[in-house]
Parts: C-alpha cells; sequence; structure tokens
C-alpha cells in the first residue's frame, strides 16, 4: 500500500482529558478514507489533528503524524494547512467576498495577487469542485448569494485553489439536501484521482458509498479499520458489526 | 432495546421458518406416497403447493421493503440476501414435490422391479439433507451446512445408479417403460431437491461465515473435509449417535 498519511500512536487531549487513545493508522494515497462512530468518539478531533487545526481550539497530541514521511508535529502549521486543506460541516464561504475573491483568497493569502494568474487558477479550482458552469457568469457575485450545496462546492474550490495534497472533510453534506448531497458525492469520486480525502460522516451510507477504506471509532479509540466493503458485510469486530447495523450509538 | 427492523427482520425469520417446514412436509408427503401407494396423499401434496406458492410470494415483498427501507449491511445484509435465495429454493423444491407427487398419481402403483433400484435408499437420503439443510439455516450450523454439501455427490451416484438399472429393465419388459420412466423422472427430482438443499446450506455458510462458497464448494471441501468429517463425528459420539 502506498501510505500517504501514517499516523503512530496518536493520543489528543483537552486538557487532561484524553480524547484520542493511541491511534495508528496508515492512509493510502488516492483513495477515501472513511471516519464513522458515534458522537464524542473523537472522529472530528483526529481530522483537526491531521492538520494541526486541534491546537487551535486548545489541545495537545503526543504521537507522530507523517505525511510522505516529514512529521507534521515539526513542521510549521501554516504549511501543513496549505498541503491538508479543510472543507468543513456548514458552508462557511466569506460573506463580504466575491464568488472570485472566495476561491482566491488563499492564493491571495499567500501573496498572489496578479489578476491575470488568480483568473485561471480559480476557473481551475471551480471546474474541479463541479461549480464552473453554474457560476462562471457571475462571478463577481457575493458567495453567499448561492445555494447551500453551491456555497459548499464554492468551499471545496477554495481549498483546492491552494494546490492541496490532502483533502479533510468534516460531515461534508450533512446540511445539504441529497441532489446537492449526490453531487458533493460524485466530486469526491472525481477528486481522488489527484488527492487523498479523509472524511468524517455519520451517514453509514455515504461513508458506504464514497470511501475505499473505512475507520470505526469508539470513545476515542480505533476500534476497526479495513476495506469499506469488509466493514459493511464482514466486520471484524462485534462493535463494528452493532454499530453499522445500527443497534448501538 | 428491539427496534422496528429487529422486529422485521424477526418476522422475515419466523416466516422463512414456517416455509421451510410446510416444503419439508411436502417433500416427505410426496415420497412417502409413493412409498405407501397413498394416491390422495399425492393429491393433498399437489393442492397445498399454493400455500407454498403464496409464502413464497410474502416472503419475497418483506425482503423487498427491508432492502427499500433500511439498506442493511453486515450480518442483516447476508440474512436479507440468503432469506431470498432460500426462499427461491424452497419454492422450486415444493415444485419438485409437486411433479414428484404427479408422476405417482399417473401410474397409482409401484412396481415390484422397484426394488431393484436404488429409489427407495435415494428418497430415505434425500430426506434426510434437506431436513438438515432446514436445521442448518434454523441452528445457524455451518457444520451441518457442510454435511448436506459433502452428501449431495452421494445423491447423484445414486440417480446414475437408477438410470442405469431403469433402462435395464425397460429392456428387459416394454411394458415397463410407461412406470420405468415415471421412476426416471422422480430420480432426476430428488436429484434436483439435493441440489436446491445444497445451494441452501451455501447461503448457510455465508449468513454465518460470510463466506461465498457457491460453486467451489469441491475445493473447499477437499481441503478440508477430513478435518470436518472427525469432528462432526466426535460431536454425534458425544451426542450419542443419529437419534
Amino acid at each position: 500500500m502506498d501510505t500517504k498519511i501514517s499516523v503512530k500512536n496518536l493520543d489528543a487531549f483537552y486538557g487532561k482529558n484524553k480524547v484520542l487513545k493511541n491511534i495508528s493508522i496508515d492512509i493510502p494515497r488516492n483513495k477515501v478514507v472513511a471516519i464513522i462512530g458515534p458522537s464524542g468518539c473523537g472522529k472530528s478531533t483526529f481530522l483537526r489533528c491531521l492538520n494541526r487545526m486541534h491546537e487551535v481550539v486548545g489541545g495537545t497530541i503526543t504521537g507522530s503524524i507523517l505525511v510522505d514521511g516529514e512529521d507534521l508535529t515539526k513542521t510549521d502549521p501554516v504549511l501543513i494547512r496549505k498541503r491538508l486543506g479543510m472543507v468543513f460541516q456548514k458552508p462557511n464561504p466569506f460573506p463580504t467576498m466575491s464568488i472570485f475573491n472566495n476561491v482566491a483568497a488563499g492564493l491571495r493569502f499567500n501573496g498572489v495577487r496578479n489578476k491575470k494568474v488568480l483568473a485561471p487558477i480559480v476557473e481551475k479550482s471551480l471546474k474541479q469542485a463541479a461549480l464552473w458552469d453554474e457560476v462562471k457568469d457571475n462571478l463577481e457575485d457575493s458567495g453567499v448569494n448561492i445555494s447551500g450545496g453551491q456555497q459548499q462546492r464554492l468551499c471545496i474550490a477554495r481549498t483546492l485553489a491552494v494546490d492541496p495534497e490532502v483533502i479533510l472533510m468534516d460531515e461534508p453534506a450533512s446540511a445539504l439536501d441529497p441532489i446537492s448531497t449526490s453531487k458533493i458525492e460524485e466530486l469526491i469520486f472525481e477528486l481522488k484521482k489527484n488527492y487523498t480525502i479523509v472524511i468524517v460522516t455519520h451517514n453509514m451510507q455515504q461513508a458506504a458509498r464514497v470511501s475505499d477504506f473505512t475507520a470505526f471509532f469508539y470513545m476515542g479509540e480505533l476500534i476497526e479499520y479495513d476495506k469499506t466493503t469488509k466493514i459493511f458485510t464482514n466486520p471484524a469486530n462485534k462493535k463494528t458489526e452493532e454499530y453499522v447495523t445500527g443497534r448501538f450509538g | 432495546m428491539e427496534t422496528h427492523f429487529d422486529i422485521q427482520l424477526g418476522k422475515l425469520r419466523t416466516r422463512l421458518f414456517k416455509m421451510c417446514s410446510l416444503v419439508d412436509e411436502q417433500v416427505q408427503f410426496a415420497l412417502r406416497a409413493f412409498e405407501e401407494e397413498d394416491v390422495s396423499l399425492a393429491e393433498m401434496v399437489i393442492e397445498r403447493d399454493k400455500k407454498v406458492d403464496k409464502y413464497d410470494v410474502k416472503i419475497e415483498k418483506i425482503c423487498q421493503k427491508l432492502f427499500a427501507l433500511n439498506q442493511p449491511v453486515a450480518m442483516d445484509l447476508r440474512l436479507i440476501m440468503s432469506a431470498m435465495t432460500i426462499n427461491t429454493n424452497l419454492e422450486r423444491i415444493g415444485d419438485i414435490a409437486v411433479n414428484i407427487a404427479e408422476g405417482f398419481v399417473r401410474i397409482k402403483k409401484k412396481p415390484a422391479y422397484l426394488e431393484k433400484t436404488k429409489i427407495n435408499e435415494m428418497a430415505a437420503l434425500v430426506k434426510e439433507m434437506l431436513r438438515n439443510a432446514i436445521d442448518s439455516f434454523i441452528q445457524n450450523d455451518p457444520k451441518l451446512a457442510e454435511k448436506v454439501i459433502r452428501t449431495d455427490d452421494e445423491l447423484d451416484a445414486f440417480n446414475v445408479e437408477n438410470h442405469k438399472i431403469l433402462i435395464e429393465i425397460m429392456k428387459e419388459d416394454k411394458d415397463n417403460i410407461d412406470s420405468a420412466i415415471a421412476f426416471l423422472v422422480t430420480s432426476r427430482e430428488m436429484e434436483r431437491i439435493g441440489d436446491h438443499a445444497t445451494n441452501i446450506a451455501e447461503d448457510v455458510f455465508f449468513i454465518v461465515e460470510a463466506e461465498l462458497i457457491k460453486h467451489k464448494y469441491e475445493k473447499f471441501l477437499f481441503t478440508q473435509a477430513e478435518e470436518v468429517e472427525k469432528e462432526i463425528d466426535a460431536e454425534e459420539n458425544e451426542n450419542g449417535g443419529d437419534d
């Protein structure tokens, strides 16, 4: 397996409270890994550890997270977040910015100001996010004047514009209607050709549909990690079986 | 807490168990009809097939609903998938029981030459196979399912032997042709019941072990047969034999 991210013995804390316990997991390149588990199991914390957002909310970690062999805990967090982009549960376009400027925001933050340079990147990112055809004539409209599903794809385009290696998605479709959800899921299929994707989801069917591998977290522990087909047809662990069949959690 | 889904699954199981015992009874009665030369019993089997068909439709509807409304996974998925194929196999066995019964209604009497064939031994074996296949499903017992799969070759051999014997009987006396053809068909039908019982046993294996052994059980059996045989023998001895 060609590993993109290798997590070893990861513990995560809020103060003295240990919320992730000894997590070791290898995330393969250009694959989609779904993280599932009941509320409070640590799945979002795990995702935030991967791009060091966990520190921003006052947490600490021990253990190692290697991306292509490079230890993230010893790297500048700003650079890490460029390499590991994040899409959140609720679409959060910058409300005062146009669609164009929303996508260009990350690049501008990194010092790219020339519109001739920005324009093709914005177009490419919006195309990758399957949004270009819907907004190409209204690029100067506000980023919040489009539908929720479009806003979420706009946020994905914003993430793609800075050319990340990994996309972390925290419940990216939970606030969307079924049609928008299906668009996001189709997008994930397309994106995995070029990116490694880690997605946290409460929607088991969504995990089954979009991911290649699934990790089941429970009370801060990684209970089972295997191919998605295996997890949803014949999980090895009884707890996993009970969770995916809806018998607890 | 038992969920609505669990209740529906329980309902599926109950219906399927009822279908199992109904079809088992149909086969027992159809074979007893010619063993005891009981035409009215054969006619009852033919009449009762409507009930088998009704169960078939009911079970299929429950499965359809469970799939559409619950998107089952893991053990639930395996159970519902298998319930559908077990149901189809049972319905086919029910049809075969009718064919056997109809065959006997046509000839009405057991010819004397039947003692020379393996029809009676085959009937005893096929009843045992079907009963074991059903029990393996009800008890979630993959070992018993394996036993069913292993027995199928024995049943096939009986069928081949019957074929040879009945052809000889037809050659000896042309008056035997009509009845011998009926028994050729009966022998073939029993062999088909064995195939359906084997399919059910394969499904039991899938439900319990999550392993699809369909069409590759020969390989599976050759590698494990001896070991399994010993285990089964030991268990049977512990339980005081076959009673």
